[in-house]
């Protein structure tokens, strides 16, 4: 009895600090879920009260009266607000698109480049690319406006995706660099044995194996170009051209008290995004792996 | 000897470089043509606009962008700049914004990432959850925040009222001294997950039998994490660091929708002050100084965060 004490006990001291260092981990992720969560869930409850409930002191936890007319007046093309958030959605899956498709094609051939080849340049080229990824918009302002007016860009998509594309780029070319390096060299190689040009070797070979980082690349090219504001907000002022996060703020500057619909309007601004990165989510966190960290 | 053979060879390196730079360019022109479309786009976009900022910062400039009218006026702008109060004070908010920001997220993320590590059910989940404040709009972001700080309904003043550790509705972000934490609160939510997903990747490179070997020699878990893990994560950490330090430091969507740098500048950090001198006072040539000093020390950031990368292509072309 006490020589089955006396072998459990240490066993016992043995093993604490082991399960104290999980225990540990468990409370942080609870609490991270717990910061991370309740503010999106408080945007939710808040988008389903009306504007008298939300306004109310203390708080309705759960609301009296559920209501989805706030998405209802969102979604409605017959009233003006409607069809100002309607209008402002597309404009923003309008350039976001755009902006998508044309990074791709320009990033996937300068990617490639900079994986395989070894021109003179390549390394000062790669790292001013990556530099361009340090400078905030605002040093870009006020001359890419006046360029936009020369251009007679100013108030279209065009200012936009052309902008968009810029900031886009580096990030798109490096996580692309980063596939291309983990495809092996000698796939190529025995195509070019085969007759192959080195182009046709490129299209042939290379892009269907690089699928999932071209995934990955558009789908971050998206997020960036749909949340991106301080361009937007800059270069356009009429109201039909205006992207989500400006309509949003120009909703809120108005309503400054709709809570409620300010809550159900950021959430469906939220949606396209977060449903994207849920469905892709493997080829996403992949992307940032290659990139960042076999580099 | 053998110094004066390796010289020789390097100035003979040198010379056969140089002479056959233009030949080697030619050689390559195809190469070129991949990369010129990228390079063009960057061109008229970045290269114009640096320039134009540089040479801008030069002039005092009247207001509404008639910039036929600009004077020349020297460094003005810049001691302009560097003799107003104002400027120390964004100053110390930004250092304090990045500072915090930069390293409650890495740490925070770090930790999650290392508690993620251990397969568990419901790991992809929680994981997943964890991420989504990285994908929505920091506008989005920043307007549900307002609305849980809001002085009058917010629900963590509520919730401290109705548990009674206050008496009244607090004020978060429009009181001078807790504005800046409190949107750096904000911040730390929407970056952390950003080094949680880094580290992540950055812990599966850790050879499993080093950990092993290091438990067989009797290491307890903190000496594991601290002499085996930790060591191998210097680089992804510096690069993670790096890359959130230059974002925070050029954040601006946050401070600008919850506060706009109020209340009495308690809550303006570089990016947002410049941006309200340009488009709201219309003082463009003090605006574009303010950027070219900023410029000069993102190109410091610049240089370390290259030479971290560079590191790590050099070790990994070792190995």
């Amino acid at each position: 009895m006490s020589a089955a004490v006396e072998t459990t006990a240490p066993r016992g001291r043995r093993r604490k600090p082991i399960d104290g260092w999980r225990w540990a981990g468990r409370l942080l992720l609870v609490i991270m879920l717990f910061y991370t969560a309740v503010p999106m869930l408080w945007m939710l409850i808040t988008s389903i009260k009306s504007g008298f409930a939300a306004m109310q002191f203390p708080p309705q936890w759960w609301p009296d009266e559920p209501t989805l007319a706030s998405y209802q007046k969102l979604l409605d093309p017959q009233n003006s607000v409607g069809q100002d958030f309607l209008h402002f959605f597309w404009n923003s899956l309008f350039v976001s698109t755009i902006t998508t498709v044309l990074s791709v094609v320009v990033a996937v051939p300068a990617a490639y480049a900079f994986s395989r080849f070894s021109f003179p340049g390549r390394n000062f080229l790669f790292f001013s690319v990556l530099l361009r990824n340090m400078f905030p918009a605002v040093i870009f302002l006020v001359p890419l406006f006046i360029l936009m007016r020369i251009l007679g860009l100013v108030n279209t998509p065009g200012s936009l995706i052309l902008t968009y594309m810029t900031f886009g780029l580096p990030l798109a070319i490096w996580l692309l660099k980063g596939f291309y390096d983990n495809i092996p060299v000698q796939l190529e190689q025995a195509a070019r044995i085969d007759g192959a040009t080195r182009f046709q070797a490129f299209v042939t070979i290379v892009m269907p194996l690089s699928g999932p980082g071209i995934i990955a690349t558009a789908i971050y090219s998206f997020i960036g170009a749909w949340n991106e504001y301080i361009y937007a907000y800059t270069f356009l002022n009429k109201n039909d051209q205006l992207t989500l996060p400006i309509g949003i703020q120009r909703f809120f500057s108005e309503n400054t008290t709709d809570f409620p619909g300010l809550m159900a309007a950021s959430f469906m601004m939220s949606v396209p995004v977060v449903v994207l990165f849920l469905v892709l989510q493997r080829y996403f966190v992949r992307a940032l792996t290659e990139g960042a960290v076999k580099h | 000897m053998t110094t004066v053979t390796s010289q020789a060879e390097t100035s003979s390196r040198i010379a056969a470089a140089r002479t056959s730079l233009p030949s080697k360019i030619w050689q390559h022109r195809a190469d070129y043509a991949y990369v010129l479309p990228a390079i063009l786009v960057m061109l008229i976009v970045i290269a114009y606009p640096i320039y134009y900022t540089i040479d801008l910062s030069f002039f005092k400039t009247p207001p509404g962008l008639q910039l036929k009218d600009k004077v020349f006026i020297g460094l003005d702008n810049y001691t302009a700049i560097l003799t107003s109060e104002v400027f120390w004070k964004v100053t110390l908010n930004t250092l304090i914004w990045t500072a915090a920001s930069t390293l409650v997220s890495f740490a925070l993320g770090f930790a999650a990432a290392l508690a993620l590590h251990r397969d568990f059910i419901g790991r992809g989940t929680i994981r997943a959850i964890l991420i989504i404040p990285w994908v929505i709009s920091a506008v989005a972001a920043s307007y549900i925040w307002k609305w849980i700080y809001h002085s009058e309904f917010g629900i963590i003043g509520a919730v401290l009222v109705q548990l009674h550790v206050l008496d009244r509705m607090p004020n978060f972000i429009d009181s001078v001294n807790t504005v800046l934490p409190s949107l750096i609160v904000v911040n730390i939510w929407r970056e952390f997950p950003f080094a949680m997903i880094m580290m992540t990747a950055g812990l599966q490179t850790v050879p499993d039998q080093l950990l092993r070997a290091a438990r067989v020699d009797g290491a307890n878990p903190w000496q594991r994490f601290w002499h085996v893990t930790f060591p191998h994560l210097s680089n992804v950490s510096t690069v993670t660091i790096l890359l959130l330090a230059v974002a925070n430091f050029n954040s601006f969507i946050i401070p600008w929708i919850m506060t706009g740098g109020g209340p009495a500048n308690a809550s303006h950090i570089w990016i947002t002050h410049i941006y309200e001198l340009a488009f709201g006072r219309q003082r463009w040539g003090v605006a574009s100084a303010y950027s070219v000093l900023l410029f000069i020390i993102l190109m410091t950031l610049g240089y370390f965060y290259v030479r971290a990368l560079s590191g790590n292509e050099r070790r990994e072309r070792n190995t």
